[in-house]
Parts: C-alpha cells; structure tokens; sequence
C-alpha cells in the first residue's frame, strides 16, 4: 500500500516541479516553502490513510479472533444422525413373530415452568384461577382449587405427569408459556396386562424388575444392541386365548388363581405362560407392584394324579410293568401308620391303563413300590424335580423335595403325586420328556434358532414313550380327561387334583386342580398345562371341585383356539393308534 | 496496447476470477443441499417417530384382551373344526371331481325363476330395472356404441338428478327435461 501511494505520488510531482522551474526564473526562492508544504500535506494525508487502514485491521483481527475462539471453544449446534435420533432409550421386547410386547414409548407430560416468560413479572399471561379453570376442562378429574394455588406459588414441577397428545394440543392452545408439555420417554406394554408375569415392569431410574425385564437388562441397555429387538419364544395369541381361557376358567370355579404353560415339547420354547390374578405392568413401576407371585414357576403344588403316569414311565422304563393287562391289587395300602386309598371303590383289581383312566391311588402306589424309591427317585432327579426349574426368569420356586434316600412311604407317596411339591414348569417340563421319545430339555423364554435347541438328556425309551402316548390319550378317552378332548386335537392328558396342606396335615376344603395334557398325541407338539388354586364347586363346574369339572374344561377349550395358531390342524381321520391296548379298558360296553 | 506477456497475466487473473467465482458457488450449493439433506432426516426422524406411535396405538386399541372382548360381545367367532380345513391340494381336488358316467344329477338350490320374463328378451339379455323408478337400466357392456359417458348418464342420469339436492339445468336427460317442462306448463 505504501508503495502504491509512492508510486501514484511521483508522476503527480513531476508537472509540478517542472511548473516550478519553468515560473521560478523571477523570482525561484519564494516558491519553495510552498512545495515543502504540499509535500507535508501530502505525507500527512498517508498518514492519515495508513492510521484508518491499521483501525480497520484491528477490528478485522479481533473479529477473526472472536469467530476463532467461538469456533474452537463455544458449543456447536446439535446435529444428531439420524441412528442417533431413533435409538430408544431401552430396547423394545416383542414375541416370536414380532409383535411388540414392550417398548420405549414417547409421552407428555405437563410441567409447570415460571421462568419461562423470561421477566420478573408474573408467570402466566392469565390470573392462576382462570388458568386453573381452563385446565379443568382439558383434564376434567383435577381439583380446580388447589390447581390454582398450585399455579400461585410460582414453584416448578410437575402438573400431571402423562398426558395424551390431544391433551397436550389443547394445553398448547391455551397459550401460557409457563405450561410446557416436554416430551418424555415411557416404558409401554400395548398388551397391557397381558404376558405380565413373563415380561415384568420397569421402574424409573432403577430398571427392570421381575420378568425378562429384569433378566435382559444389560441387554436393553447396551446402546449397540438395543436397536435390535428382543425375541421371546411367546407367541402373543397363544398367551391371549391362554389368560382368556384361564381367567374364565378361574372366574367360574371362584378359584383364587391359576397358572397356565403351553411348552413346545420339542425345543423347550415357552409358547404361553400365565399366572392369574395378574398385574398391569404400565403401572406397576410407578405405583408398586401387586401380584407379582408368578404360580407357574414359583409357585410350588403337590401336583396329585398327574403325577402318576410319570411314575407308570418310569415302571415300564425299568421294566416293572411288562405286561400291561397284568391286574394290580386295587385294595387299600397300610404303610407304616398310613393307608392309602382310593377316591372311590374302582373294583378289586386294575390293570395298569385303568388305574391311569380311573386314577387309582393305590394301583399307582404299588406299582412305585414295585419299582422301588431308588429308581423312581432317579427318574425324579432326571427330570429336574429336586431343583429349581430351569428358565431365565428370576421368580422359580424351590420344590418341596425329601432330601436323602427316600424312605418306602416316601416313594408309594410320590408315586400318586403327594409328599414331593413342584412348580407347574417342572410338570409341563416332565410331561413333555415323557411324550416327545423320552428326551428332557430345559425351557426357555427366548426364540430359539433350530441349531440353538439344547440336546437335552434322555430320561424314558423312545418305545415307553410311545406307550405313554397311548395311554394319555386313552385317559381323554375313557377316564377323568373327557372333558378336555377337543374334537379332532387328539388331546392326551392327565387330571389330578390334590388337597392343599396345611397346618396339621391336609385341607380337606382346599385342593389344586390341575391338569396336564399333550397334543395332538399322535405326533405331540406342545404340552398344556392348567392349574387352579383353591376352585370352588360352582354351577359351572357341577359343584365338584376336582380336575374333571374345572380344569380340563379349561384345556378343552383353549387346545381349538391355540391349535390353528401353533400350526396343528384339527383332523378327524388321525389319531394315536390304542387298538393294542382299548381292550383292556372298553369291554364293549360302550 | 498491451504486450503479451501482459495478456497472458490478465488472462491468468480472469480464469482466477472465474475459478472463485465458481468455487463460491458449488460451496454456496454445497451447503444448500447439506441443509437439505439435515431437513430431510428430521423429516425423517419425525416420521419414524410418528409411524411408531400410531402403531403403538393400533396394537393397544387391538390388544389380544380387547379383540377377546369383542368377539365375546360382538362377533361370537368360534375356533374352526376339523372340517373346515383342507389337507393339501389332493383333499381340495377331490371336492371337484368329474361327474360318473351314470351318477344322477347334482341338486340345485337357489334357482332363478325366469317364467315372467318378456318373450322376446333371451335369458341373458334381460334388463335390469331401476329399484326406485322401475325403469330399464342398461350399463356398459362389450356391443354398445355409446360412449362410456353418455350410457351412463343413459342408466343412472334420472336416478342420480333425483338423488341430489343440486339440479343444474344442464345435466338433465331429455325424459326428465320434458317431464319438467310438462309440470312447468301444468303450474
């Protein structure tokens, strides 16, 4: 720049210098002051020019400066990436075929802000008891009074702490700047009620309580796994039609709880799992939870008569019962300072698929005496009864389980399914070794891929599972199972029903109805078992209280509704061949 | 007049120019379109948002409880029975199978009668009439000339002017124009 004006100077000086020499003949020194002068001047004016040109920098270098230090130091706008954006703040947990079971759910809420108008003067645009009236309404339960004071005292909170979008519209169109609706992240469960017990509830700040909630925790959490959800092996359906059927089925006999499984005999997969009464996991986190007791796994039953055809496994197993026409003494057993007995006279001998059908007490009794406790207690342990049942979830009860060897008592007590308690899991686990070719696996709540299905360990022969087959489903057919054989399903299954004990020994009032069944038998699938604490004799169950009258109407009619969906087809024409066996129990009569 | 070397510099400064002058503007565009990239995902995370939210809604409004209720009150469906599935295309073929040589003939139910019918209209030809009026209605088929249009204002012109609560003159039909004009000589 200098040099510019240098350089721009000197063609300007040289007409003048040569203006100069050309008058300054008269008179040359009085000229001279004057061209100095021009030339301060002139320097004076670069001066001036050089000045302005550094201001000018200055303030360009301090302004520079400032966007540099902004840049470096200040806050940079949020920019979230769009996986960022839709990453739920909990992973969501669906069934087996998708449906969403649990999920991050966005939600309002009404929080009262005084700060937000910015200035020193009141919160609101209107007087808090106009607002409160307004508000009153939108939500019509709100006490206006104490909203109004509330509104008064300028102090931030909470107003409601959900609210609908159609709510928040209105909240919104009121105009008050201090009423905010910040948009807050639930814990949804569309199902509501439904699959409670499995799925557990979330409470805020802490996690998930109870349930698979609970169990898979981390998981939810872990920010690279949570976009991916969660499978379950529930099959969504299949656990409505289950508390469906089950509640009814409560209701009706006055019963005061149930518990339901449908287990895929093959893979261990829970398809449903109920326990009744039930709580609503959208609430529970925020209100305390109530009841939380899930009876299918923790809670532990003397199963009764549904123990027997276990304890008729593990005889032909061992090769006890050979002969299946062979007549057992059917008359009372004294053991001890015990007798057991029948429910009601059956005749003076059973062979062993009418002691099954009629569910004789001491039949059953001799045949695990002949057994013997070592063997039968062996078959007990294989299928897992001396432990707790093997799930995920967190709520498994331990069994009643007589430690030591068993002592003769002991083992004919078991064997009709009393003296030993076990979760509902442990008898569906059991039940489905003994109908899928003998093999016990544990069960699982998570979708299993094919190659993931455990190998399990054999407990019976492929050829006493057969057997058992045939006869389960010869119980639906001729004995206490009628009422569950769903035409065309080839129901299978086992009634019982035990008193309950209590203190000094048992309740004659009280009994668990039970009833396990596998279908369809010919090919079995999936393992149903139902269970009802405390039924009471009602109109709807004939005034009986025993399993024939409430609980295996229950299974009869969930099996149709169920069937279609787990990909069983009712068909008339198939059933699992008895012709070897229907003589010794239909002598023709019918 | 200017020497070349002079040229070439002034050439260098205008492709200089130009160069900036276009880098701005691809940067300018640049930008532009990284907003709206920025615009789009936060439509896009806004729909998200939204499509997970109505299909919340959807799956609570038809919980497995709820659509239980409704069926209970409402539908009274029940589970299907054996005879109503087909095992496989062999069962389903079966159910169409070719008449026997002597087999007697199939019972029809639910047969038209067709006595009244005019004698010169053939069986398929018959008119169908007007529930309101009981005027013959003709509709667009294969052999007629019309246009597509005017058939149809031919069939449901009348009955469409009678319906509506709006009468142009224009649209009526000759038949409904001349009855009017009757009424009209009639007042």
């Amino acid at each position: 720049m200098n040099m510019m004006a240098v350089s721009l100077t000197a063609p300007m000086n040289a007409p003048l210098s040569g203006r100069a020499i050309h008058t300054a003949t008269p008179v040359p020194a009085g000229r001279l002051p004057s061209v100095t002068l021009r030339a301060q001047l002139l320097w004076l004016a670069r001066v001036r020019v050089l000045w302005l040109l550094a201001g000018f920098a200055g303030i360009a270098l301090v302004a520079l400066l400032r966007i540099a230090s902004l840049g470096f130091a200040g806050t940079a706008p949020q920019r979230t990436s769009l996986e960022e954006a839709l990453l739920p703040p909990r992973g969501e947990i669906t069934d087996r075929n998708g449906a969403p079971l649990a999920r991050a759910f966005p939600a309002y809420s009404l929080w009262f802000e005084p700060s937000a108008m910015g200035d020193s003067g009141s919160p609101l645009v209107h007087a808090p008891q106009e607002v409160a009236r307004q508000l009153k309404a939108i939500f019509p339960d709100i006490d206006e009074a104490r909203m109004a004071k509330r509104l008064a005292s300028g102090k931030a909170g909470y107003l409601r702490r959900r609210i609908l979008p159609e709510e928040a519209n209105k909240v919104f169109a009121l105009g008050e700047v201090a009423l905010e609706i910040p948009r807050e992240t639930d814990r949804y469960y569309p199902q509501g009620s439904l699959a409670a017990h499995v799925l557990g509830y979330v409470v805020e700040d802490k996690g998930g309580e109870t349930g698979m909630e609970q169990v898979l925790d981390a998981r939810l959490k872990n920010a690279e796994l949570r976009t991916q959800p969660v499978a379950l092996s529930i099959d969504v359906r299949v656990q409505g039609a289950l508390e469906d059927e089950l509640r009814r089925g409560m209701l009706a006999t006055n019963a005061i709880g149930a518990a339901g499984i449908v287990l895929d005999v093959d893979t261990g997969e829970v398809m449903a799992m109920a326990s009744l009464p039930d709580f609503d996991p959208n609430v529970a986190g925020a209100s305390g939870p109530v009841n939380v007791f899930n009876r299918a796994t923790n809670g532990v039953f003397e199963m009764g008569s549904t123990f027997k055809p276990l304890t008729v496994a593990a005889a032909i197993d061992a090769g006890v019962v050979r002969d299946l026409s062979k007549r057992w003494d059917a008359s009372p057993v004294s053991v001890g300072k015990r007798s057991i007995k029948d429910s009601h006279n059956m005749g003076a001998s059973l062979n062993v698929p009418e002691a099954l059908i009629h569910s004789s007490n001491t039949v059953t009794a001799r045949v695990g005496d002949a057994l013997g406790a070592t063997k039968l207690r062996q078959t007990m342990v294989d299928l897992g009864m001396d432990r707790r049942p093997i799930i995920e979830l967190p709520a498994r009860g331990r069994p009643i389980w007589q430690a030591g060897p068993w002592s003769r008592v002991t083992n004919m007590t078991v064997a009709f399914g009393h003296g030993l308690a076990v979760t509902p899991l442990h008898l569906a686990s059991a039940y489905a070794a003994m109908v899928n070719g003998g093999t016990w696996r544990p069960a699982t709540l998570m979708k299993l891929a094919p190659a993931d299905v455990p190998r399990g360990h054999r407990v019976f022969k492929e050829s006493t599972s057969s057997r058992m087959r045939q006869m389960l489903r010869m119980i639906s057919l001729y004995g206490t199972g009628r009422s569950a054989d769903a035409p065309g399903y080839r129901v299978g299954g086992k009634t019982g029903s035990a008193e309950k004990a209590g203190v000094g020994g048992y309740n004659k009032t009280k009994v668990v109805s039970s009833f396990a069944a596998a279908f369809p038998m010919d090919a079995p699938r999936y393992v149903v078992v139902v269970l009802l604490d405390e039924p009471k004799g009602t109109l709807a169950s004939s005034f009986q209280r025993t399993a024939a009258f409430t609980s295996a109407p229950i299974v009869g009619k969930l099996v149709p509704r169920i069937g279609p969906m787990l990909g069983v087809q009712p068909d008339d024409t198939r059933d699992v061949d008895i012709s070897d066996l229907r003589y010794l129990v239909d002598k023709g009569g019918k | 007049m200017m020497n070349s070397s002079q040229a070439r510099s002034l050439g260098w400064a205008a492709v200089l120019a130009i160069c900036l002058a276009v880098v701005t503007v691809l940067s300018f565009k640049v930008h532009a379109v990284k907003s709206e990239v920025l615009l789009a995902e936060r439509q896009l995370i806004s729909l998200e948002r939204e499509k997970l939210l109505l299909e919340t809604e959807f799956e609570t409004r038809a919980s497995q409880r709820q659509l239980a209720e409704w069926n209970q009150v409402e539908f009274g469906y029940d589970a299907p029975r054996a005879g109503q599935f087909l095992d496989g295309e062999r069962q389903l073929a079966s159910l169409g199978e070719v008449r026997g040589p002597d087999a007697p003939n199939p019972i029809r139910l639910a047969r038209a009668d067709i006595g009244e019918t005019a004698a010169g209209e053939a069986e398929s030809d018959a008119a169908m009439r007007s529930p309101v009026s009981g005027a013959k209605v003709t509709l667009a088929s294969a052999g007629t000339e019309k246009g597509a249009g005017a058939v149809f204002t031919q069939a449901f012109g009348d009955f469409l002017i009678e319906a509506s609560p709006i009468r142009p003159a224009k649209a009526e039909t000759p038949r409904v124009a001349k009855a009017l004009a009757a009424k009209g000589l009639g007042e």
